[in-house]
C-alpha cells in the first residue's frame, strides 16, 4: 500500500487582525485574522519547522527524498530542499528537488512523491511545502493571504492514508503571477478568474480523479481545496457533483488566511484529524490546470492523526499594527550588522551549524557544543565524536537584551540545556513578554539570523513550548 | 617577584567623552602625567608595554601606537590584549620584565578610544552564527539572573553598588560620570539588558592611565615613595561558558584563580587587603567578585553591599574611585586606572575619597565575562 504516513502544519505564532488592515486603509474586511511570518521566518524555516513537526519521533535516516515546495522561495537559484533536508538531518544520499512557480505545485509535488514510491523508485518521501507571499498594499488580497507550511511524508509503511487515483489538467490560464520583478501577486479580474480558471479546471480534475477510482462524488468524506476563497471552492465542489456544505474541508480562510501552496495539504491534514478508516478524500490544487488526488483513510489513521490544527493556532502573539505587519514581512528597511558566513565556514561546519550535531566524548560522556578536539570536561583529546543534539530543552539562564544589533527588539538570549545533554546559547524568537524565564521549556527553530555578503544566513533559535 | 617591582610614578588622563582627544593624544597625556609624577625623562625608559582592547582607526593596533604617541624609539614595547583584562595584564606583563632583570624602569600604558567609534561602543566580533545577538550586559546578565535565581537577590541589590559607586566618583575630578544617583533612578531607568538597567551599567569611555615601575632596589632614587607589587595572578578560563554544561553561572573561577595566586605570592589572605578596586562592568559583577576575590563567601556579596562594608568608610571599601561605573571602562585603560587608583589612595593623596591608613590595595579585572582574570595586589613601601 503506498500512501500518507504522516502529515502536519505549521503556522507563524504571529497573527493579524484583519481589523488592523481595515482601519488602516478605511476598507471593509472579512473577519477573522491571518498568520504573518516573522522577520525571520521565510518558506525555508516554515518548511524546516513543518518537517521537524511531521517527522516529530520518526528516524529522519528512514527518508530518501524531499521534495520543497514553494512560490515565493527565499531563493530564485540556490536549492532550498538539500537545506530543508540538511536541518532536518535527512542522510546525504537524499533525493531532493525544488518545486514551485504556482500555488498548484503542493498538490503537484505530493503527486511525484507518491508516483516515484508507487514505482518502486524511492521508499519514503517528505514533500514541505511553504508559502510566504506578498500582496501589494491595500490590495484586495492583503487580508487574504497568510503565511504557512505543511510537510507530508510519503512511503508503504504505516499509510494512514491510501493513495487510490489521481487527475491532472494543464490548461493556460492568467490568474495569479508574478514576473521576475515583482514582489508581490498579481492577480486578474477575480470573479472572472474563480469562475472560468479555478472552478472549472479544480471540476475537471476532481471528477477525473474520482471517475478513476469510482468513487461517486456524494461518497467523498472530505474535499480538500486550496482556493483563493470559500466561495471559489464551493463552486468548485458543486461542479464537481458535491454538496459543499457538508464535504468541503473548512477553509483556513478565518483563522490563517490563504496559505498558497501548502493550502490543500494543511487542509488534507485537517481532514485527517477526524476522518473515520475507509474514508475517501480529495485534495486539489490549482494554477493554469489543476491536480486531484483521492486518498483512502485506512486503519493505521486514528494512532496517527495529525497533531490537531487548532493546537497548533492556540497562544497566537498579536500582530497590533500595520507597521509591524510591514516590518514583520520584511517591507521596511531593518538594520542588522553581521558577517558574511562564507561558503568555506558553512561549507566545514554543515554537521555543527545546520545538523545541529555536537560532541559526545567518549573517555567522560559529556554532551557538548560546538564541536572541537579536547573535551571541555575532562580534556581528553580527540575522543569526542560527533552527536546529535536533541532539539528540545530548558532555559538554565537567559536575558532580555535591547541593546543587540538585531531588528526587532526587546532580544530574550538564553543558555539552555538540551535533553540528552549539551548546552546552547541562542537567541529566543516568538516568544510574548514573560514566557522567557529560568526553567522554560523550550524547543528549537531554524530561522534567518541575518543578511550579510549580499546572502542571508540561517541559524537556530529556541522559542518556548506552549 | 613580591617586593621586586616598585611602582615610581602613575598618571591618569581625565576619563569621559574625550571627542577632542586622539588616541595618541591621550597616550601622551597620561604617560607626561606619568614621567613628571615619577621626576624622570622619557629617554630613562627601558621598555613599554601598551594594553588596548580595541584598535581604532587612532590607532592601538600595535605597539607602535604607543612609540609614535611617545616618540619612544629604539626600545622594546609590546601590545598586551587580554579582553578586560587587559590593562591589569599590561601591568602584570611588566612587572614580569621588571623581576626578570631584563629592563629596569618600565612604562606600561593602557589607552583606549571607545567613542570614536559612534554609539554602541563596542562591536561584536567571533564567529557569524554561533552565540550571535551576544552583547557585553547580555552576557553578564545571563549571569546575574541565574545568581538572582539561585541567591534570591533582586533588582534593589545591585542598585545599591550603582549608589555606592556614583558616590565615590562624584569625589573625583577624573571620573567620567561624576553625579550622584539615587536608588529610585536606578531601578526606573531604562532596561538595556535585563536585570540591567541604564545605571546597571558601566559607560563607554575614552581614556589613558599610566604606571611606571623599576626594579624595588633602586626605587628610593626616585622622588615618589614607592608602592610596592606584592602579587599579582592572571587566569583563563573558558571564553564561552554558554557552552560549557558543567559551568553554574554563580561567579568566575578565573577570578578564584587569579586571587590565589595573587594572594599566595603576596603571602596574605583577602582578610589583608584594605580596598579594592574592582571590576564593576555592570552592578551585579562587583557583589559577585567580592565574593571570587574572598572578601565573603559566595552569595553574601549582597549583603555586604547592603550593610556598608563596601562603602568608603566601610571595613574593605570597594571602588573608592568610583569604579568602571562612574569612572568609566575605556577597556585597556581600566586596569591601569585602577593600579593608579591603588597608588593614590597608598600614598594617602586621595582627597576627599581617601581609604583611611591602607597598608594594602587590591585591583581586579574581569573580561569574556570569567574567560580572563586579573589580580594585582600592591602595597606601601
Amino acid at each position: 500500500m503506498v500512501g500518507i504516513t504522516r502529515i502536519a502544519t505549521y503556522v507563524p505564532r504571529r497573527r493579524l487582525d484583519r481589523t488592523v488592515l481595515g482601519q488602516t486603509w478605511g476598507t471593509r474586511v472579512a473577519p477573522g485574522r491571518r498568520s504573518v511570518a516573522g522577520l525571520d521566518e521565510d518558506p525555508l524555516t516554515m518548511a524546516v519547522d513543518a518537517v521537524l513537526a511531521c517527522l516529530d519521533d520518526a528516524d529522519p535516516a528512514g527518508f530518501d527524498a524531499l521534495y520543497f515546495v514553494s512560490t515565493s522561495s527565499p531563493y530564485l537559484e540556490k536549492q532550498v530542499a538539500s537545506v530543508v533536508a540538511t536541518a532536518t538531518d535527512l542522510p546525504r544520499t537524499t533525493a531532493v528537488a525544488d518545486f514551485g512557480g504556482s500555488v498548484r505545485a503542493g498538490v503537484a509535488a505530493l503527486r511525484v512523491a507518491l508516483d516515484g514510491v508507487r514505482a518502486g523508485s524511492l521508499r519514503n518521501v517528505l514533500v514541505a511545502a511553504a508559502d510566504a507571499r506578498l500582496a501589494e498594499p491595500e490590495s484586495e488580497l492583503e487580508p487574504v493571504l497568510g503565511d504557512g507550511a505543511a510537510a507530508v511524508a510519503v512511503g508503504r509503511d504505516r499509510v494512514i492514508a491510501e493513495f487510490v487515483s489521481a487527475a491532472s489538467v494543464a490548461e493556460e490560464f492568467t490568474y495569479f503571477w508574478r514576473t521576475d520583478e515583482q514582489r508581490t501577486v498579481q492577480v486578474t479580474e477575480p470573479r472572472f478568474g474563480s469562475s472560468y480558471g479555478y472552478a472549472r479546471d479544480v471540476a475537471e480534475a476532481v471528477t477525473a480523479a474520482l471517475r478513476k477510482a469510482e468513487v461517486p462524488p456524494a461518497s467523498v468524506a472530505g474535499l480538500a481545496l486550496g482556493a483563493p476563497d470559500e466561495r471559489t471552492a464551493a463552486e468548485a465542489a458543486k461542479r464537481a457533483g458535491c454538496d459543499p456544505g457538508r464535504q468541503l474541508v473548512p477553509s483556513l480562510g478565518s483563522e490563517v488566511g490563504v496559505l498558497g501552496a501548502p493550502d490543500p495539504l494543511a487542509l488534507l491534514a485537517r481532514s485527517l484529524e477526524t476522518a473515520a478508516p475507509g474514508d475517501f478524500l480529495v485534495v486539489a490544487g490549482y494554477g493554469e490546470g489543476a491536480d486531484a488526488l483521492v486518498f483512502r483513510a485506512t486503519d493505521a489513521l486514528p494512532a496517527s492523526r495529525p497533531r490537531p490544527l487548532a493546537d497548533r493556532l492556540a497562544h497566537a502573539l498579536p500582530v497590533t499594527s500595520y507597521g509591524r505587519f510591514l516590518k514583520a514581512r520584511g517591507l521596511v528597511p531593518a538594520e542588522t550588522a553581521g558577517e558574511p558566513v562564507t561558503s568555506i565556514i558553512e561549507w566545514k561546519e554543515l554537521a555543527q551549524d545546520v545538523r545541529l550535531h555536537g560532541s559526545r566524548c567518549e573517555a567522560c560522556g559529556l554532551v557538548q557544543y560546538p564541536q572541537t578536539r579536547v573535551c571541555i570536561g575532562c580534556q581528553a583529546r580527540d575522543r569526542l565524536v560527533g552527536h546529535k543534539l536533541a532539539k528540545r530543552g530548558t532555559v538554565f539562564t537567559y536575558t532580555i537584551d535591547n541593546l543587540a544589533p538585531v531588528a526587532e527588539h526587546p532580544l530574550p538570549m538564553a543558555v539552555i540545556d538540551l535533553e540528552g545533554g549539551g548546552r546552547l546559547y541562542l537567541q529566543v524568537t516568538d516568544a510574548a513578554d514573560g514566557e522567557v524565564k529560568v526553567g522554560t521549556p523550550v524547543e528549537l527553530t531554524f530561522r534567518r539570523l541575518h543578511e550579510a555578503g549580499g546572502n542571508r544566513h540561517y541559524f537556530w533559535k529556541a522559542r518556548p513550548v506552549l | 617577584m613580591k617586593d621586586q617591582v616598585a611602582v615610581i610614578g602613575v598618571g591618569c588622563t581625565k576619563f569621559g567623552d574625550r571627542f577632542e582627544r586622539s588616541y595618541e593624544e591621550l597616550i601622551a597625556d597620561a604617560a607626561f602625567d606619568a614621567y613628571a609624577d615619577a621626576g624622570i625623562e622619557p629617554a630613562e625608559i627601558d621598555a613599554a608595554y601598551l594594553g588596548t582592547y580595541l584598535p581604532g582607526a587612532g590607532g592601538g593596533k600595535a605597539a607602535v601606537s604607543l612609540g609614535d604617541a611617545l616618540r619612544l624609539y629604539d626600545r622594546p614595547i609590546t601590545r598586551v590584549e587580554n579582553y578586560c583584562a587587559t590593562g591589569t595584564d599590561a601591568f602584570r606583563n611588566g612587572c614580569l620584565a621588571v623581576a626578570a632583570g631584563v629592563a629596569d624602569v618600565v612604562l606600561v600604558l593602557g589607552a583606549e578610544k571607545l567613542k570614536d567609534r559612534g554609539g554602541r561602543g563596542i562591536p561584536r566580533l567571533g564567529h557569524p552564527l554561533l552565540a550571535r545577538g551576544n552583547t557585553a550586559p547580555g552576557l553578564f546578565a545571563l549571569a546575574a539572573n541565574r545568581y538572582m535565581h539561585t541567591f534570591g537577590l533582586g533588582r534593589e541589590t545591585l542598585a545599591r553598588v550603582a549608589v555606592k559607586n556614583h558616590h565615590n566618583g562624584a569625589l573625583n575630578d577624573k571620573a567620567h560620570l561624576r553625579m550622584e544617583v539615587t536608588a529610585e533612578q536606578v531601578l526606573k531607568a531604562p532596561i538595556i539588558a535585563w536585570p540591567f538597567g541604564l545605571f546597571d551599567c558601566c559607560p563607554t569611555t575614552d581614556g589613558a592611565a599610566a604606571a611606571i615601575i623599576c626594579r624595588a632596589d633602586r626605587a628610593r632614587r626616585f622622588k615618589r615613595d614607592p608602592v610596592l607589587v606584592k602579587g599579582a595572578g592572571l587566569a583563563v578560563t573558558t571564553g564561552r561558558p554558554y557552552f560549557d554544561p558543567t559551568f553554574d553561572y554563580l561567579g568566575f573561577r578565573s577570578t578564584q584563580a587569579a586571587a590565589r595566586q595573587a594572594y599566595a605570592m603576596a603571602g596574605v589572605g583577602p582578610r589583608d587587603i584594605d580596598f579594592a578596586e574592582v571590576h564593576d562592568c555592570f552592578t551585579w559583577t562587583e557583589i559577585s567578585n567580592i565574593e571570587d576575590l574572598g572578601f565573603c563567601a559566595k552569595g553574601e556579596g549582597g549583603r555586604l553591599v547592603e550593610e556598608g562594608r563596601t562603602a568608603l568608610d566601610g571595613d574593605i571599601p570597594v571602588n573608592p574611585s568610583g569604579g568602571l561605573k562612574s569612572f568609566g571602562h575605556p577597556i585597556g585603560a581600566s586596569g591601569v586606572r585602577m593600579i593608579y587608583e591603588c597608588v593614590t589612595q597608598l600614598r594617602g593623596e586621595a582627597g576627599a575619597r581617601q581609604v583611611k591608613h591602607p597598608e594594602l590595595g587590591l585591583a581586579h579585572n574581569v573580561g569574556g565575562p570569567g574567560a580572563v582574570s586579573c589580580v594585582v595586589v600592591l602595597g606601601r613601601g
